[in-house]
């Protein structure tokens, strides 16, 4: 039971680890940049939700989650639009990938001077701290609602990409960045929106871990490699692939945890390792 | 009436020029054909004129309104489109979406989905295919047809027969006489001489970067052709 | 060519001779420090801008030439110096051994595949307490050595080991070797149909940076009289390598001198004469890294240089072709 147990909660886990690489994945498979500065987002999120939640604590939760969200969407636009889009005009890859890293030294840094390194939490009352009791199995409320969210916008992205029309426009756009012009797209202001959403998506993984668990400035980085795991597990540029190398990587830290309590994320970098190895494209066969 | 006038078009590749000193003339409901030898400057020009290639000098008047510093989203805009060489459809979207990608521009007209798969059967019926799996002729299909849906006031058509069995290249240009019809203006680059001036009106020969020959298409004298084509 | 090669050897080596004599101990702390960032940044340099393989996992080959200068040490009852040579030996085993698996990556795989094997490498050393465990290793036999002369020691060291990596990438490249590395580079399967053995040339560049990285980090440590697991596998040293190289000019051997200067006077600026925080620091270096990618994203010597008309060590080099990038239009 116990062990069952393990794997349901590390399901649950997996739900928050394919939140953080969903936009990862987005960005990289539409603009082909690996962008380090996700973790950041996720972690400016949370500190958004708890000055608001400090200056307006009759407020409810779901109109902070929503302004933190709006608020991570207009970061993301802008930091596209005036950063990161004037960096991919260079031919060279590494331009864009130390830029974001560059921004992510910069967010971080300012965040532990602004609001220091100690562990904070997002105090959502009894709901942070509430659990279900299933076939005898313990489960908190927030880890459920994760894995559910996570779910949700799963399938929300995919059906955004494959049945609307700005869906469409962002898959021509990352197949063909210059020919999409010649019906009228700016491929600059696609890459903007589509950054938009990866980094309000990550914003919702940040509030999710601030309201069950506590976070610093530094757990975005502290995810950053978790997050490129999940991304490369994923198959990269596919869009389904980074909720099933979440939910693998999981449940493989919580039972290699169980099983070897000192082991860290050593059995995820482990079947990482050998996962990649086997098939050097990742689990789901990559769209393009 | 002229619909595209060009005049003194310079255009670079990076410290490369390729293009010196351009006149071009295309009038309302006109065909014109572009012909050249492989590397005499064909696509570089084409992708200048739709505003994919910024660095270049000149005037381009299309429709009356100067576009030599227009981006290339308002030149589509503006219903000068263009049938890309090696047809670059979209390799993830499939025929009937890649043909759905011509809607985007909102330029209404004659040209619509169900006229384009009228025109084209075959790819109403191969509507949910990917593109990798057409053959080349059906490709070619799907990117005049979404350019098509653009209802473009002229079309560019850059090496529309390139890699294409005879057969297939016939029927693509019998729908050009179709295209014609409804008063787009259309421009063809090719290197098949023959081909392209038998469906034109008007022929223009380029050698290295200028235009070196200028001829109503009826009127091509065989020696004048070949002294333009290849250089003297 | 080669009579300002030799001048400039021969020039830096009477300088660092020299140095100890006139510095005072903190200043050459920090040149010493300074040296072994180069010349872990040259190794990066040359595995990224020379060979397109960009490392997201060096620190682990820091860490290997740093355990292995403790570990010998301690078993040999030696002094330090005596067991310097195998740190880099041991760096270039490990680089060789998993080459075989990590060349089978492209591109961002390879980049995020080593730093999941550094990772892997630092949860077995951390957990084995033959390697000291989290508590990590004191530096046992440092009794015996002159510890009058270590600082200056340490320094010339260091001063050979940047010198030799500058120098010696700078040979390298315009060899014929070179050139056919920068050839695969460039376009791996053009220079596989000339004859180019692709793998073996990114497998030789591989162990030569990995064991420059570990030379380096073993004369860090050895300054510190004291290993930690935290330290020696923190990705803060691929981080600051690629900082260094990218800012000053990646493929160019001149980028990373002009890195590092910026990076430590940035660091004595910002912590020492204004006073501000380790935090401060790191957002005027970001701030730099992402000011220098805006503004000149090839890196500030290739700029500077294009001003000033400045060659001095000209290697060139070209962006790596990332597989995924878009198809090259045609004419």
């Amino acid at each position: 039971m116990a062990w069952i147990e393990t794997v349901v909660n590390g399901l649950l886990l997996g739900g928050l680890y394919g939140l953080i690489g969903i936009g990862l994945a987005l960005v990289f498979g539409v603009m082909r940049v690996v962008d380090g500065a996700q973790g950041e987002f996720m972690v400016m999120a949370a500190f958004f939700a708890v000055i608001v939640l400090a200056a307006a604590p009759d407020l409810h939760p779901l109109i902070i989650f929503g302004l933190a969200i709006l608020f991570s969407f207009c970061v993301g636009y802008v930091y596209q639009s005036w950063i990161v889009n004037r960096s991919m005009q260079s031919s060279d890859p590494l331009a864009p990938l130390l830029l974001t890293f560059g921004v992510s030294i910069i967010l971080r840094s300012v965040m532990v001077e602004v609001f220091g390194a100690d562990l904070r939490g997002l105090q959502l009352g009894s709901l942070s701290r509430a659990s279900i009791a299933i076939f005898n199995i313990n489960i908190g409320v927030m880890p459920l609602l994760t894995l559910a969210t996570s779910i949700a916008l799963f399938l929300l992205l995919q059906w955004m990409l494959k049945r609307t029309s700005f869906g469409r426009i962002i898959r021509a756009t990352a197949d063909r960045r210059d020919i999409v012009r010649l019906f009228g797209v700016k491929p600059d202001r696609v890459y903007a929106c589509v950054m938009a959403m990866s980094v309000a998506l990550s914003a919702i993984a940040g509030l999710f871990l601030a309201a069950r668990a506590s976070f610093t400035p530094f757990s975005g980085v502290e995810r950053l490699l978790i997050a490129f795991e999940v991304v490369v597990l994923g198959g990269i540029g596919s869009f389904w692939g980074p909720l099933i190398g979440g939910l693998a990587l999981g449940v493989t830290q919580l039972v290699g945890l169980k099983w070897d309590p000192n082991a860290g994320l050593l059995y995820c970098h482990l079947l990482f390792f050998i996962m990649i190895l086997i098939r050097p494209s990742g689990l789901v066969a990559s769209r393009s | 009436m002229t619909l595209l006038e060009v005049s003194g078009l310079n255009v670079f590749h990076g410290d490369l020029q390729a293009i010196f000193d351009l006149d071009l003339r295309v009038g309302e409901g006109e065909v014109v054909a572009l012909v050249g030898a492989n590397g005499a400057g064909k696509t570089t020009m084409m992708r200048a004129l739709v505003g994919l290639i910024a660095s270049k000098q000149g005037r381009i008047r299309f429709d009356g309104a100067e576009i030599s510093a227009a981006s290339a989203e308002d030149i589509a805009r503006a219903g000068l489109c263009m049938v890309p060489e090696g047809r670059m459809l979209f390799d993830s979207l499939t025929v009937l979406e890649n043909l759905m990608m011509g809607q985007v521009l909102r330029r209404r007209g004659y040209w619509t989905l169900e006229r384009v798969f009228e025109l084209f059967p075959i790819l109403a019926e191969r509507r949910s295919a990917m593109p990798r799996h057409l053959s080349g002729g059906q490709q070619q299909m799907v990117a005049i047809g979404r350019a098509l849906i653009c209802n473009p006031r002229l079309l560019l058509c850059d090496e529309i027969s390139l890699g294409l069995a005879p057969l297939m290249v016939e029927q693509i240009y019998a729908a050009f006489a179709q295209i014609g019809k409804q008063g787009t203006a259309l421009v063809l680059v090719e290197q098949d001489v023959k081909r392209a001036s038998a469906a034109a009106d008007r022929l223009y020969c380029l050698l290295k970067g200028r235009i070196s020959l200028e001829t109503a298409a009826g009127a091509v004298r065989v020696e004048d052709l070949t002294r333009a084509y290849f250089g003297a | 060519m080669h009579l300002r090669l030799v001048s400039g050897v021969v020039a830096s080596i009477l300088l660092s001779a020299g140095a100890p004599f006139v510095l005072g101990d903190g200043a050459l702390r920090l040149w010493t420090e300074a040296l072994l960032i180069l010349t872990m940044a040259q190794m990066w340099n040359l595995l990224a801008g020379y060979a397109g393989l960009v490392s997201f996992g060096h620190q682990v080959f820091v860490a290997a030439g740093a355990y292995a200068l403790f570990l010998a040490a301690e078993a040999l009852n030696v002094s330090p110096y005596w067991v310097l040579p195998l740190a880099p030996l041991a760096a270039a085993f490990l680089a060789a051994l998993v080459a075989l698996p990590l060349f089978r990556l492209r591109d961002a795989y390879f980049s995020i595949g080593i730093w999941v094997f550094s990772e892997i490498v630092a949860t077995l050393v951390t957990k084995s307490s033959l390697t000291g465990a989290t508590a990590g290793l004191p530096l046992k036999t440092s009794s015996l050595m002159d510890l009058d002369w270590f600082e200056p020691t340490l320094f010339w060291i260091a001063s050979v080991l940047a010198l030799a990596a500058t120098a010696g990438l700078l040979l390298l490249m315009r060899s014929e070797f070179g050139l056919g590395i920068m050839s695969v580079r460039d376009n791996d399967v053009a220079a596989m149909s000339v004859g180019v053995d692709v793998q073996r040339n990114r497998l030789i560049v591989f162990v030569i940076s990995a064991a420059g990285c570990g030379a380096a980090g073993a004369v860090n440590f050895l300054s510190n009289l004291y290993l930690s697991p935290a330290s020696a596998f923190d990705v803060s040293w691929v981080v600051n390598m690629m900082f260094i190289v990218v800012i000053g000019g990646i493929g160019t051997l001149e980028g990373p001198i002009i890195g590092t200067l910026l990076f430590f006077a940035l660091r004595e600026i910002v912590t020492g004469q204004l006073g501000l925080s380790g935090g401060w620091y790191l957002v005027a270096l970001g701030s730099v890294a992402v000011g220098t990618m805006l503004w000149s994203p090839r890196g500030l010597w290739p700029a500077l240089s294009a001003r000033w008309g400045l060659r001095f060590m000209s290697v060139e080099r070209k962006a790596p072709r990332l597989a995924l990038q878009d198809k090259p239009n045609n004419d």
